[in-house]
């Protein structure tokens, strides 16, 4: 046994020995990843005291687990009630609700706790072997890279558009405008912005998604007695059905494997996240499956890929955090700082001076998600009830939580408005047929091409050419096309084969 | 496409509102660039340019659809009696009175009336006794959960303060 295995080894006694804060923390990753606009990062702020009272280790731990169980959260109400709990979970209820809708809200759920599960552990463990070689990722993502990254989650929006091409790209291209509201990065000069001096920051994307998915699902779900389609389809929770989702999900394994490493490459580029992530597999999953039509109507590959995804990002973004000091999202940057204030200091020399914090780090997640699956499992059978709440309790339940959640992040009463407004637009998009989740792509991207695409044109002095001035991009750009064009290939090759026209 | 004889006609004026939404948002955006340096019109030309475009298919397809008697301007799949019936009117009202209000009296007795007053409307009246205390033991159960354990910033009214000082001085 060398002495990095030693090494190892004792961390992960060490981290397993402080198991009692973990399992709590998990089920409060849980509370506050399911509630919009209480993410894990906001939660360490607020819990900022407590961790710096605690040791190193017992810091550390805490913030990981809270960290994943955070993420794995905001899949719950994303799958029951169509409210995903953070941007990273917008894709879930694209194929968790219409599950839940038709009474398989447990399997939903089993589904996406291993999928997040296994796809966390697998990035984690990949991350802790593969960590130089990943932490050059970064190095070599410029603007023009990001903005094919980018691209490849916008492409998701001509995916749910496939029912009605032009209403799924008026709705995406609108998400882009409002996207677009807010002072722009080179001169901050304010654009569309009505005259709020709230929105000189662009569009603060918790009212956004609580107006989009929470409120507006709210005024929709009181047409129904209960968010289950037929009344019949209320099943009695047992474990069967959980171990039918566990069951539906280690059957796709190869589908949790690719789709958590798509997320670990994107968590490593700084600033991409959990969002873009899992738009991306998504869209790659639909892609690549012999059966795209099925994707949005419950789909348990839909549901598995923006899960695996999500989580494997949470491994990623902590790469470019321990090997270059550069925090990869929100919730690293916070990391930073309590661990800085512990006497950590972050780069290539952490290995070297305190190995035990680097590898520490990436054994607390990995700990965490196998405590997971152990204590969320379980739950899932009783976490399905929420869909037999009659709707008439719910639906306001779900519009109080949540608009206050729009107010929490910036204090701002402006936020609370702004949530209902577009809350209002959802629900005129839902009663009309245009998809909310196209919108909420176009909100969330729309700024980020926005900025990498201004910086490849001022690099270049405005020569467009500088899109394909890059290898790795070139490589990219055709990555993205043939993920466009294959699929469009393999449709045309099964309807020959449905039809037995011979292929020329 | 052609509809069955008996098929309900599109109602086409409903799905017209977003695109209408989508053209003036993004003509009024324009007019806020007109005069910016580049750098700040290039990105939301492109894409303004291609919304603009892709509505003026649609006003086309719509277009289409009337002349062939496929659809009717109507906003029959927007407005309808069921929104009165059901309870949804109300239910906006309500919420709207929950952002007014939330920022005088607080997060607890806010949710508290708007949680009470929309479930009422929603039930048409029935379950006022079971109603009532759902709606105080939500209300109670959010500002422990988050105000009194987590201290999150929530909006606070006098409920707040006076709890804030009971548990102060014991």
């Amino acid at each position: 046994m060398d002495n990095t295995t030693a090494l190892l080894f004792e961390v992960f006694l060490e981290t397993a020995s402080f198991w009692y804060i973990i399992v709590p923390t998990i089920f409060l990753g849980l509370i506050v990843g399911g509630i919009p606009g209480f993410s894990a990062a906001n939660t360490i702020i607020i819990l900022m005291p407590l961790t710096l009272a605690m040791s190193l280790q017992g810091g550390l731990v805490f913030m990981v687990a809270l960290y994943c169980s955070a993420r794995m959260g905001a899949g719950i109400p994303a799958i029951l009630v169509n409210i995903p709990g953070t941007a990273g979970a917008a894709a879930t209820p694209l194929d968790g609700y219409p599950m839940a809708k038709q009474g398989k809200g447990q399997q939903a759920l089993s589904i996406s706790f291993v999928a997040s599960c296994i796809g966390g552990l697998l990035t984690t463990i990949i991350a802790l072997a593969a960590m130089p070689i990943l932490a050059r990722v970064g190095f070599y993502m410029h603007s023009t890279e990001m903005i094919v990254v980018m691209l490849f989650g916008i492409s998701l929006i001509a995916s749910i558009a496939a029912q009605d091409m032009v209403k799924g790209l008026i709705a995406g291209f609108l998400g882009l405008m409002i996207g677009s509201i807010g002072t722009d990065v080179v001169y901050a000069t304010p654009r569309g912005t009505f005259g709020f001096l709230e929105l000189y920051d662009g569009v603060p994307l918790i009212p956004a998604l609580v107006g989009l998915f929470a409120v507006s699902e709210a005024f929709i779900i009181i047409e129904k007695k209960l968010i289950v389609t037929h009344e019949g389809d209320v099943r009695k929770p047992s474990w069967h059905a959980t171990f039918e989702g566990v069951n539906i999900a280690l059957k796709r394994w190869w589908h949790i494997v690719w789709t958590s490493i798509i997320g670990l490459v994107i968590g490593v580029i700084p600033g991409a996240g959990a969002s873009i992530a899992s738009f991306v597999a998504y869209q790659q999953s639909r892609s690549f499956s012999k059966t795209p039509e099925l994707y949005g109507t419950g789909h348990p590959e839909g549901l598995i890929a923006p899960e695996a995804a999500n989580n494997g990002v949470t491994s990623g973004t902590l790469v470019p955090l321990l090997v270059l000091g550069i925090p990869g999202g929100a919730t690293a940057a916070i990391m930073l700082v309590v661990l800085q204030y512990h006497g950590v200091s972050f780069g290539p020399s952490l290995f070297e001076n305190q190995p035990k914090v680097g590898y520490g780090m990436f054994m607390a997640m990995a700990i965490s998600y196998v405590l997971m699956i152990f204590t969320i499992l379980p739950l899932s059978r009783y976490m399905s009830h929420v869909t037999t709440i009659p709707t008439i309790y719910l639906a306001p339940m779900i519009i109080s939580f949540t608009l206050v959640g729009a107010f929490v992040p910036r204090e701002y009463m402006f936020d609370l408005y702004l949530a209902l407004g577009f809350g209002v637009l959802g629900y005129i998009a839902r009663r009309t047929g245009y998809h909310v989740a196209a919108i909420l792509i176009g909100v969330i991207l729309g700024p980020l091409l926005e900025k990498y695409f201004l910086w490849s044109l001022k690099k270049s002095d405005g020569d467009i050419m500088v899109l394909f001035s890059s290898n790795l991009g070139n490589i990219l750009w055709l990555c993205l096309l043939l993920s466009l064009v294959l699929p469009a290939i393999f449709a045309l090759q099964r309807k020959r084969k449905s039809q037995g026209i011979p292929i020329q | 496409m052609t509809l069955k004889p008996d098929a309900p006609k599109r109602q086409l004026g409903g799905e017209l509102v977003i695109p209408a939404l989508a053209i003036a948002f993004t003509l009024y955006f324009f007019s806020t660039i007109w005069n910016s340096p580049w750098t700040a019109q290039v990105s939301a030309f492109l894409v303004g340019g291609i919304l603009l475009f892709v509505c003026a298919i649609f006003l086309v397809r719509v277009a289409l659809m009337l002349r062939s008697g496929q659809g009717t301007l109507g906003f029959g799949n927007l407005f309808t009696r069921e929104d009165i019936r059901s309870g949804r009117i109300g239910l906006f009202a309500t919420t709207i009175g929950y952002c007014v209000l939330i920022d005088r009296l607080g997060f607890t007795l806010t949710t508290f009336l708007f949680l009470s007053i929309s479930m009422y409307v929603l039930s048409k009246g029935r379950n006022v006794g079971f109603i009532t205390l759902i709606s105080a033991i939500m209300a109670l159960a959010g500002w422990a959960v988050f105000i009194w354990a987590f201290d999150t910033r929530f909006p606070r009214g006098w409920f707040e303060t006076t709890m804030k000082a009971v548990l102060a001085n014991g």
